[in-house]
């Protein structure tokens, strides 16, 4: 994080942002060429350096993506589904293999055997039309279970554009402070993962002094097995943008930002459809319906790196320079986009504030369990017999969702719930389990963002840990020490030991992940040590081959 | 996704109560605003807490992790690792920098360090000065227990620079290096490139540092914990036997050098000390690596004698006594006034002082002057009308206080590099910057608003902007009725201005005169820095005035962020004023022609001092030309390669009998010398330099004088013995307390009290010293408004209609002046030539390209210099340096004076071009 960049960056503002422009340099031959890089940071009186280092970070900007045409999902559902080498196998007829490449995750999770092409993401069945894809082929429509248990909030339908002029109408005539208040009311907890009350959040920004401030919707949904913000982008926009506006409107703040992952190209098509709309009747711009309050939205297209999902990284990737981690203080709050005051909200958060909004916070705080009030979305992949998106009041047990899926179409051993930095819960502890923050707290996981992923009994875990560090290693910013260095040797110690190539040493792993929890600048390489963990003392059996014998492994299961 | 910050999940933790906090239980006096590893040095040392990312100029980063540490809000409470360098302190919090989980923590990242650096210490460059190795060292690292992995052990060394290296297999991707060309220099050179363990050091795309936009400002190498960027000098290996502060020789930022030697003859190296007061452990690439030229080849080693043409080696004694004999032969045949001096700058206090008291008191004659006449005498002089003190009001420090920032006539990113990096790094973060130059600087690219005024027009739009300022009720009427005199009838005679003809003439639309003046003065705190494209002018002393009374008017003037601050060039050029070289005022400014004065200095000289004022530099050459002048001593000036108007000079020195020169090397004045005294620069020598905001900063000698040189102040001293005087052997600090004891503003300045810092005058006899200046009244009493109109330099009036472009001249950031030091440095390497800056449309109504050879003629010769096509420059303004003897621009430069101070207008010269074969590439008479 440079200030100078930020500030340079902001100059020009965000309608020709510089990651914008990177981003679109890119998109004809994968990379972007040495003299435009050049060019663009003359425009923004940067260094060629400053360019080339954000470029180089994006899996879908660095140079090694030139010349890429296909892309296979490498997500987690994929591969404990087994699907990615049926899939390579069926684009190698067509593609040439060096132009087929890797996308993490498409969101399919719920049919597997995904894949990304010319601007559109295929599942299921589509792999055997590959030819006729190719030649231009109908998109494959894209079919998942959409249901709840308890109160549907999240699901229901999405607001036609006449009940949010309704709701911008009731938004311009209440006191900001009041409506924050109600907001505070609610109880309404992140829904990214970290649980942290937004009415707090937006009450900081709008005490910030700064201008303009900015709100900005997390859409980078990264974590491999999850697609309920997928689903809330496709199919509820309009909630989404109204809960960006009331935000807005609380704080102060004049623009609303969508950072949406480049591996959901229908969600991009569909939120900047929903932003034309809004426009045009009246719903985003300067003087919205004649009032004096002015709010713009404006999408930006990621480009394919896990870590912008952290708020400080997302927020140095939209300035255009590279999407390392922040130190804090300061919060986003106080300096975040371009150093202003800034809120950054995943979209689950921020579409439920409509119904914050219409039916009040004390409504809102009534479903759930007091500490994690309102409802939840579970992504379910396709090892479940009806997988999809399941909203569940918050505090509902994890047994019904699965009972209310159908089971599982085949043995399954463990959910990883809450996406790679989440909890591995093993199938005895299934039944002990709620759906609320302080039940996976406590019995020693994570809910995150709830994504719950069906590990079944065929996969090798130590496989799955593997790929689970080199997720981690080929996602870490590079930034801090400890991840860097520490994800990559994991990935090292647990390939090794997978290919029986040599064990792990137990003291030298415990070390190695007391370090990455312990010493990490962000929950990246400060999560991922929690699923290892559980993996070790919920497997021991399985894993102990994989160990040195001479010291007790068991010791590495807790820190 | 969805990955949120671990720590400090609470966007600001509410302030505990209280005035203490606490390590390992202790109580220790709590400091608002500390991070909590500066509590725990400020009170424990910089040893407690390992750091590997941290660095004294650079933000908190945090991504080594190093200096974590357990934290609790009470003793027994339950406690949470963070990281000490970013993370606030409250009181009341409990610290334990040494647990035995930070203490784990600490082995272990150190230990995945160790897993991708090189481990052959022994044999590297910074062996037993590493801070991998050194902390590695500290938290006991016995083994690397991981198994050979992947790494980065083999990445090709870049040894593509004169001076920059890096080998970035010993990288630990630390940013040290990325921070400081940003944060420091603000060059944006280095980025990481890719991400997460691949993450690496690259240098634009991926470039060699030559062929980057480096500018060799080292802070890189500097900043860097192990040797993976470092510089040729291997600045940090442990080679030194011994390491002297002193001041740098350059520019007039006046930065503080750390010094490295072995022996009492051979510099290895320098670096900037963090604790400078001037420049932060920052410098530029003169200051830190163009040293060499102290021991090339070519330094004068022995006195020379011309006879016959030729150039005799000689003994001191012999040349003394040649010297001598003819001045005491001058003085009875023709009187003292037949004699004259030109100290130089680039000397210290001590030695401009005992010149000029050897011109006066030992030759007996007031014909003494120095550079700055032909650089900043203006600023001293309007600057002395309008303020009554010809310095800076303020300090470079005073940056850190102000809204806005106005840049007149200057290019400090090269000329004055620290100093505009500071105003870079400003600037880029949004405090309100003005660059009124005819060029598009460094500066002007990044400002807020650029006047692209045609050269020598600032007296008009100066003149635009207290118009707008007025007519806009902008101005500070409380101050202008309390603190100054003349304004009304100022005020009418601006509302009075044509503001039609003022913008046809300076070719700036008024539009943006007047936002700029709005911006300066809506300011709460304005600031101003000048440079020579304000006083090399024939209207020079004019805009100075009319910076001063921008100042006045819009109250900017007697506290932090404000003032008039002239950006002086050369290292002692404030210091040689300061100490009397100056034909008018003797030293301490005080007037030669008062009886009062004279007496003063006459006590203490004890001689009968002449009563008349000397002559300045043009005078003495005309002097000269008409067979007045008999007898020239100039010490380190090259008068015939930077003065203008080259042949006039030549033919000047040749038409005076006893030409003695005082030299580093064979300099285009020294060719014409009679007598050549090679002395010692000042790696040799002790004294003081005063910088461009009125700082005495100690000299401190590194290394014996090189065999056969002698020190100027020693030169002088002999040569007043010889000639009679009572002057004692040399002494610096002698010398510094006759300073003392005469001139008013040094009365506190003790030798031994200067400490590394220096202080900054007037310093009162208790030694108290002033940051600002003028703060409650004008040394002069009351500021002064004095209109003045724009008037067209007669160069443009005369000879515009054959003459139709305007050559103005600059500086290039890697040489100094007439480079007599830089080109025998490997800056040579870097900047190899002179260039002409030649705007695209001119350059193609003449068929010009880069690199053709361009005939530039004025009306007093012609040059052939190499092209540059630039949006630099406007259309009808072409631009260049005098850098290089093989061009000597100065062959066409004008004979225009500054009307009050006689300073040269190089800044304004008509000229013709065409494009040529290069023939003219040698100095041709006309």
């Amino acid at each position: 994080m440079s200030k100078n960049l930020s500030a340079l960056s902001g100059r020009k503002g965000l309608e020709q942002g510089l990651f914008e422009q990177l981003g679109k340099l890119g998109e004809t031959d994968g990379t972007p060429d040495p003299e435009q890089l050049e060019q663009l940071a003359q425009s923004f009186l940067i260094g060629t350096a400053n360019t080339y280092g954000a470029a180089t970070f994006y899996d879908f900007l660095r140079p090694e993506n030139k010349g890429k045409q296909v892309y296979i999902c490498n997500g987690s559902a994929c591969l404990n589904a087994g699907t990615q080498f049926d899939v390579r196998e069926q684009l190698s007829r067509v593609f040439p293999p060096d132009s087929i490449g890797e996308m993490c995750c498409l969101g399919r999770c719920h049919e597997n055997s995904a894949f990304h092409y010319a601007g559109a993401n295929y599942s299921g069945d589509a792999i055997e039309n590959i030819e006729s894809i190719v030649r231009g082929g109908s998109e494959v429509a894209d079919h998942y279970r959409v249901t709840s248990i308890g109160q549907a909030i999240l699901t229901q339908t999405d607001f036609p554009l006449e009940a949010c002029t309704t709701a911008i109408q009731q938004v311009l005539q209440s006191n900001p402070e009041n409506l924050l208040a109600d907001i505070q009311r609610s109880g309404l907890r992140g829904r990214g993962g970290a649980g942290f009350p937004i009415g707090q959040k937006l009450a900081f920004c709008r005490q910030a002094e700064g201008d303009p401030k900015f709100i900005i919707c997390n859409a980078d949904e990264g974590d491999p097995g999850a697609y309920s913000d997928r689903y809330l982008l496709e199919h509820q926009p309009h909630r989404l943008l109204l809960g960006m506006l009331i935000a807005g409107y609380v704080t102060g703040a004049e623009w609303g930002v969508l950072y949406i992952r480049a591996e959901y190209p229908e969600a991009i098509r569909r939120v900047d459809q929903a932003i034309k709309d809004f426009y045009h009747s009246g719903l985003a711009g300067d003087k919205m319906l004649e009032s004096g309050f002015g709010f713009r939205f404006k999408t930006i297209h990621a480009r394919g790196a896990y870590i912008c999902g952290e708020e400080t990284a997302l927020i140095n990737s939209i300035e255009g320079q590279r999407p390392e981690v922040r130190v804090r203080p300061p919060y986003p709050a106080q300096s975040g986009l371009f150093g202003k005051p800034t809120v950054v909200n995943n979209v689950e958060t921020l579409a439920a504030l409509p119904t914050i909004l219409l039916q009040g916070g004390s409504y809102y705080a009534s479903i759930g369990t007091p500490a994690s009030p309102g409802t939840k979305l579970l992504s379910l992949d396709g090892h479940f017999q009806k997988p999809g998106i399941y909203e569940v009041e918050m505090g509902t047990p994890l047994e019904a969702v699965i009972n209310d899926a159908g089971g599982f179409r085949i043995p399954v051993k463990a959910l990883h719930i809450g996406g790679p930095l989440g909890g591995l819960v093993p199938a005895q502890k299934f039944r002990t389990l709620t759906i609320d923050f302080e039940s996976f707290t406590q019995a020693g996981f994570l809910l995150g963002h709830a994504s719950i992923l069906a590990i079944p009994h065929t996969m090798p875990l130590i496989n799955y840990l593997a790929d689970l560090f080199r997720f981690a290693a080929h996602e870490s910013c590079g930034k801090c020490f400890p991840c860097r260095l520490g994800t990559k040797r994991a990935e090292e110690l647990f390939t090794r030991a997978a290919t029986g190539e040599q064990q792990i040493d137990p003291v030298l792993l415990d070390d190695l992940l007391f370090t990455l929890e312990s010493g990490s600048l962000c929950a990246h390489g400060g999560g991922i040590p929690l699923p290892v963990r559980n993996a070790i003392q919920y497997f021991r059996q399985e894993l102990e081959p994989f160990f040195k014998s001479e010291t007790n492994y068991s010791d590495v299961s807790h820190s | 996704m969805l990955v949120t910050p671990k720590e400090n999940k609470r966007p600001i933790p509410e302030p505990l109560n209280g005035t203490m906090a606490y390590i390992d239980g202790k109580p220790y006096a709590y400091e608002k605003g500390e991070t909590m590893l500066q509590f725990i040095r400020r009170h424990l040392g910089s040893q407690l807490v390992p750091t590997l990312c941290d660095a004294p100029n650079l933000d908190p980063f945090g991504s080594c992790r190093v200096c974590s540490i357990e934290v609790a809000t009470n003793a027994s409470g339950p406690r949470k690792v963070v990281a000490s360098c970013h993370t606030p302190l409250a009181p009341g919090m409990h610290l334990f920098p040494s647990s035995q989980k930070v203490q784990r923590l600490r082995k272990n990242i150190l230990e995945l360090v160790l897993t991708d650096h090189p481990l052959d210490c022994l044999t590297c460059e910074v062996n037993g000065n590493c801070e991998l190795q050194h902390v590695a060292a500290q938290v006991g690292i016995r083994e690397v227990r991981y198994p050979a992995g992947a790494q980065h052990t083999d990445r090709p060394k870049d040894l593509s620079h004169p001076y920059m290296v890096s080998d970035l297999s010993k990288c630990i991707n630390c940013y040290r290096c990325v921070r400081a060309c940003d944060e420091v220099q603000g060059q944006f050179v280095l980025t990481m490139a890719g991400r997460g363990f691949d993450a690496h050091i690259v240098k634009g795309a991926d470039k060699q540092f030559l062929e980057s936009d480096c500018v060799s400002c080292g802070a890189c190498a500097q900043a860097c914990p192990t040797s993976a960027i470092s510089d040729v000098f291997q600045s940090k290996a442990i080679l030194a036997t011994s390491k002297t502060r002193t001041v740098c020789t350059y520019c007039g930022v006046g930065c503080n050098l750390e010094v490295a030697t072995r022996g009492d003859h051979e510099i290895l190296s320098i670096r900037a000390p963090y604790d400078a007061e001037v420049n932060h452990g920052h410098t530029c690439l003169k200051g830190r690596y163009a040293f060499q030229f102290y021991n090339h080849p070519e330094r004068l080693r022995h006195p020379l004698i011309k006879r016959n043409g030729q150039f005799e080696e000689v003994t001191w004694e012999e040349a003394y006594h040649f010297i001598t004999e003819r001045l005491q032969a001058y003085l009875s045949d023709y009187g003292a006034d037949a004699i004259a001096g030109i100290s130089s700058s680039r000397c210290t206090n001590e030695e401009n002082y005992l010149m000029q008291k050897f011109i006066r008191a030992v030759v007996g004659t007031n014909n003494i002057d120095g550079c700055a006449r032909v650089c900043h005498s203006p600023t001293a002089l309007g600057m002395q009308r309008t303020f009554g003190t010809g310095a800076a009001t303020n300090s470079v420090e005073d940056l850190n206080h102000t809204n806005c920032i106005l840049v007149i006539g200057a290019n400090p990113t090269d000329a004055h590099p620290v100093t505009g990096a500071r105003m870079k790094q400003k600037t880029m973060q949004g405090v309100t910057t003005i660059v009124i130059d005819p060029r598009e600087t460094e500066l002007a690219k990044y400002a807020h608003y650029h006047l692209q005024l045609r050269p020598g027009t600032n007296v008009a739009v100066l003149n635009m902007m207290m118009y707008f300022i007025v007519q806009e009720g902008l101005v500070d009427q409380q101050f202008i009725d309390q603190r100054t005199e003349g304004f009304q009838s100022f005020a009418d005679a601006l509302l009075n201005l044509d503001m039609d003809a003022m913008e046809a003439v300076s070719g700036v639309p008024r539009a943006l005169v007047r936002e700029a003046a709005i911006a300066y003065a809506s300011a709460p705190n304005a600031m101003s820095f000048h440079g020579l494209g304000v006083t090399e002018h024939s209207q020079g002393t004019f805009t100075v005035m009319q910076i001063a009374e921008l100042a006045m008017l819009t109250g900017n003037i007697g506290r932090p962020g404000v003032g008039v601050n002239p950006l002086r060039g050369q290292n002692n050029v404030q210091g040689s004023a300061d100490m009397g070289v100056q034909p008018h005022q003797g030293a301490g400014y005080l007037d030669i022609t008062r009886e009062d004065v004279r007496n003063r200095y006459e006590s203490y000289y004890g001689v009968e001092l002449p009563r008349h004022v000397g002559y300045k530099i043009p005078e003495m050459f005309d002097a000269a030309l008409q067979g007045k002048l008999k007898a020239i001593w100039i010490i380190g000036e090259d008068v015939v390669q930077t003065d203008p108007n080259t042949q006039k000079v030549i033919r000047a020195l040749e038409s005076i009998d006893l030409v003695v020169v005082q030299e580093l090397f064979m300099t285009e004045t020294a060719k014409y010398a009679d007598v050549v005294l090679p002395a010692s620069s000042f790696l040799e020598k002790s004294g003081t330099f005063t910088n461009g905001e009125r700082r005495v900063q100690r000299v401190n000698q590194v290394i014996d004088p090189l065999p056969g040189t002698k020190p100027d102040g020693q030169i002088i001293a002999e040569v007043m013995q010889r000639m009679g005087y009572p002057q004692p052997d040399y002494s610096a600090p002698a010398v510094l307390e006759e300073i003392a004891g005469i001139v008013p503003f040094f009365a506190g300045i003790r030798w031994e009290e200067l400490g590394t810092n220096g202080k900054q005058w007037p310093v009162s006899p208790d030694g108290v010293d002033s940051k600002i200046i003028h703060v409650e009244s004008f040394k002069r009493g009351k500021g002064r408004f004095e209109f003045h109109g724009f008037e067209e330099s007669r160069e443009r009036s005369e000879f515009e209609k054959d003459y139709p472009y305007i050559l103005t001249t600059n500086r290039e950031l890697e040489h100094y002046n007439c480079g007599a030091m830089t080109r025998r440095t490997k800056n040579v390497e870097i900047l190899t030539e002179d260039f002409l800056l030649i705007h695209p449309e001119d350059a193609v109504i003449h068929g010009i390209d880069t690199g053709d050879m361009v005939c530039v003629e004025s009306p007093r010769g012609k040059v052939d210099i190499k092209a540059k096509l630039t949006h630099e420059v406007n259309p009808g303004v072409l631009s260049t340096t005098f850098h290089f003897p093989e061009i000597m621009v100065n062959n066409i430069t004008s004979d225009v004076h500054d009307s009050e101070a006689k300073c040269p207008e190089y800044k304004v010269v008509s000229v013709r071009i065409r494009k040529s074969k290069g023939k003219y590439r040698q100095t041709v008479p006309v």
